[in-house]
């Protein structure tokens, strides 16, 4: 299996957590990893993106234009802004809530509303507002948590590994409802 | 599928750590920097070996002199510009008969992605007659912490590790080994090693000289240099670090030779494999090091004619240059298509204590000297009002030499300077000082932004943390020192009493002379606030969109139902309730709730 994941997000969505549970599930898994765990200035609301390069050997941690097979957009204009690294028919996940950037904020550009529109049209695209979704568990906080059952999901390797990665990496007191989150993305 | 023993993803800053330790390092030390911070993070977490942050790069570097001294292994990180100020002790350092092995480890910045420039420290590792090796994983970062450790106590010299920001940040396996212990020899004492004053620094030029022709003999075996000959025996790419491995993702069967030390280059090696190839190609990032040096010895190579000079170099770019000099064929190019979409820039978190201040400095109009921290987003949309961002601590010199010239132009304008208590023990202080001197009372106004520690790198203690946490071990107080020196009464003020903290700012800008002002907000990251959050009551609001000025993240302008006019919302799931917006607001439309 050979799987080239890009994440993209706002700075301070949990990016490099994410990246990083994503590592360690494949590792244990028993694959070569390699990773970009943040590119961009984390936890100030700017642009960031990660990638994460799975399979029997892997060299660069880049993911070739047009090779990703999976893109997890934390947010939506991320996800759109990211897109072009798919494959043709590659797959996204995106938590449906969106982050206004400044020049939204100040009317001087529109939210690109069609961004799902435009991406089904070469993509296969799953929605999930996981932000909502965490909010009816309990916290906002695990929202990350819904896309990577959905990731899982379309990864071929044991949700064993996962459930390890995820409890050795979030707050015990948040550990049950991270799993729920897991679950409910897995099935999702 | 391959399993390893004792193997485990690590980030290259992290691998680094982690050779250190392995090695028997006992000293680190650093000051906190993207892209290297995350070296003493990790480091701290190794019992054994003494880890701190210390004030600035120039202090890192000499605690780390005095641990070499001593005999114990040292490694001393920063980021690329952090060599700058430590410039002063390294460069005489270099000329010392190095004991304890010293490493210096420099994070360089291809693409600036969180730096103010892009200097290639290949440049300063040379002129510090200095080897320096390039590690191409976190694997190869663990390993050459060790060789570096040998070769500095083998040649009596610091060795430098160059890692770029990319690898700095990327996982990849590490296979984990003991640590060995070394045998601490101690401090000789010997005079004409130690004591750099003339005549004993005449023949440190010698043996920089000599160990260098050393260094270039042993380049020819050293087991990170690797020769990778292909079929194809018409080209040969010479490279280092990431670069090779965004080569080899390429799988374009060509021969490489990927050096791990970059200098010295193992030029009787490189001598002979050129007889052998028609052309040769240097694949290196930012500044034509490889290439120059291979010309000065005389070896025809190109580079820089197809790679380019600046940011960094991916698999994609490799190939383009590949095409374009005729190496590998078209047919294998990769078309990009970027989605142009809105841009998004990085702005203050919710709550951040910055943003009431640059909101009432964005309100006087006036221009702004502004230092390196999360302030330095000031810069960018909305704010635009730090107008000038140099380097640590600059801001109190440049307000002064501006104020200065201001003065004999006869213009009676105010300057003001912005810098935040991590820069301002790093470097500011000195500047601070320098105020007294020929002080004729010009304008400016220096606003300290004290919020509790280094904030921009992820929250690391500084001296006046300890006002902040219990826990921490200093607590310089910046009005008593400021007092101490003879310098003006510090005005401390809270900035989120908005009203208050305008007047004492706007009367600091008119007072001709010298004020001081310091805020006393932490950190939102690091300290949490945690309020209600504020809403909007859309029946009040006339749309003015003050609240949306001050550029919090959870604010925005939004249609209501049977409301011809946006009005101002705010996202409760991301505001922290720090009631700025509620404060600018002129009619008392932005209410806190009830419950948390």
């Amino acid at each position: 299996m050979n799987k080239n994941i890009i994440l993209a997000g706002v700075g301070g969505q949990g990016l490099v957590l994410t990246t990083k549970i994503i590592c360690e599930a494949a590792f244990k898994a028993g694959f070569d990893v390699k990773s970009n765990d943040v590119v961009g200035l984390s936890q100030r609301g700017g642009k960031v993106w990660g990638s994460v390069r799975i399979g029997e050997k892997v060299y660069s941690p880049n993911i070739l234009p047009k090779s990703a097979d999976i893109l997890l957009g934390m947010e939506p204009l991320e996800a759109y802004r990211w897109s072009g690294s798919l494959k043709e028919g590659g797959i996204a996940i995106v938590n449906t809530k969106t982050i206004a950037p400044v020049p939204v904020m100040f009317e001087e550009a529109p939210y690109p509303e069609d961004w799902l529109e435009v991406m089904e049209q070469k993509y296969q695209v799953i929605t999930m507002n996981a932000v909502e979704e965490g909010v009816k568990l309990g916290s906002s906080k695990v929202a990350n948590t819904f896309l990577l059952g959905i990731l899982a999901k379309r990864l071929a390797f044991d949700t064993k590994f996962w459930l390890e990665a995820i409890e050795e990496n979030v707050p015990a007191k948040f550990l049950d409802m991270n799993k729920r989150a897991f679950e409910i993305g897995y099935a999702y | 599928m391959f399993i390893l023993k004792k193997a485990q993803l690590m980030t290259g800053n992290e691998a680094l750590a982690r050779g250190f330790y392995e090695a028997g390092g006992q000293l680190a030390a650093s000051y906190p920097g993207s892209p290297t911070v995350g070296i003493l993070t990790a480091v701290k977490n190794y019992e054994e070996v003494y880890g701190e942050f210390s004030i600035n790069e120039k202090v890192a570097v000499e605690v780390g002199i005095g641990a070499s001294f001593a005999g114990g292994r040292t490694m001393v990180s920063m980021k690329h510009v952090g060599l700058n100020i430590a410039a002063d002790p390294f460069m005489t350092f270099t000329q010392t008969k190095v004991n304890g092995g010293f490493v210096l480890v420099t994070g360089d910045d291809p693409g600036m992605a969180s730096s103010q420039n892009e200097q290639d420290n290949r440049i300063f590792a040379k002129f510090a007659h200095c080897p320096i090796l390039d590690p191409s994983n976190s694997q190869e970062a663990k390993d050459f912490v060790g060789m570096a450790l040998d070769m500095s106590e083998a040649y009596h010299c610091p060795v430098v590790m160059r890692i770029t920001s990319r690898l700095c940040h990327s996982r990849s396996v590490v296979e984990l080994g003991p640590r060995v212990t070394k045998e601490n020899p101690g401090f000789s004492g010997e005079l004409q090693h130690y004591a750099m004053i003339p005549p004993n620094t005449y023949q440190k030029q010698y043996d920089m000289k000599l160990r260098l022709e050393a260094l270039e003999e042993a380049a020819n075996t050293f087991e990170g240099n690797v020769y990778l000959p292909s079929d194809r025996k018409d080209v040969l790419i010479l490279t280092s670090g990431l670069m090779y491995n965004n080569l080899m993702e390429l799988d374009l069967g060509l021969s490489i030779y990927k050096l791990g030390m970059v200098y010295p280059l193992p030029i009787k090696k490189l001598e002979e494999l050129s007889k052998s190839y028609e052309r040769i190609f240097v694949l290196e990032e930012m500044m034509p090091f490889i290439e120059d040096e291979l010309k000065l010895h005389g070896i025809a190579c190109e580079g820089k004619a197809h790679f380019t000079f600046t940011g960094e170099i991916f698999s994609e770019m490799i190939l383009e240059g590949l095409i374009k000099a005729g190496v590998v064929d078209s047919s294998l190019e990769i078309q990009e298509t970027p989605v142009n979409t809105v841009a998004r820039l990085p702005m203050f978190c919710a709550g951040c204590p910055h943003r009431p201040v640059y909101d009432i400095l964005k309100k006087t109009k006036k221009k702004v000297i502004g230092d390196i921290g999360c302030y330095s987003l000031a810069v960018l949309p909305p704010f635009e009002v730090s107008n000038s961002v140099i380097s640590m601590g600059a801001s109190i010199g440049i307000a002064k030499g501006m104020a200065k010239i201001n003065r004999m132009k006869g213009i009676q304008e105010p300057v003001i300077a912005t810098i935040g208590d991590g820069t301002f023990f790093h470097s500011g202080i000195t500047g601070m000082i320098n105020m007294l001197h020929q002080n004729k009372d010009e304008n400016i106004t220096i606003l300290i932004l004290n919020n509790g520690l280094t904030a921009m790198t992820g929250g690391q203690e500084n001296a006046n943390t300890g006002h902040y946490i219990e826990a921490a071990d200093m607590r310089v107080d910046i009005p008593a020192l400021l007092k101490a020196a003879g310098l003006p009464a510090v005005q401390v003020i809270d900035q989120f009493d908005y009203k208050e903290a305008k007047r004492v700012i706007n009367e600091a800008i008119k007072h001709e002379g010298l004020s001081i002002v310091m805020t006393t907000r932490p950190c939102a990251l690091n300290f949490k606030i945690k309020e209600p959050a504020y809403y909007v009551d859309p029946e009040i609001c006339i749309g003015c969109r003050s609240c949306l000025k001050t550029n919090c993240p959870p604010i925005l302008m939004r249609a209501y139902e049977g409301m011809e006019k946006l009005k101002s919302s705010i996202d409760p799931t991301m505001c922290v309730g720090c009631s700025v917006c509620s404060q600018v607001c002129p009619v008392g439309a932005i209410k806190r709730s009830e419950v948390k």
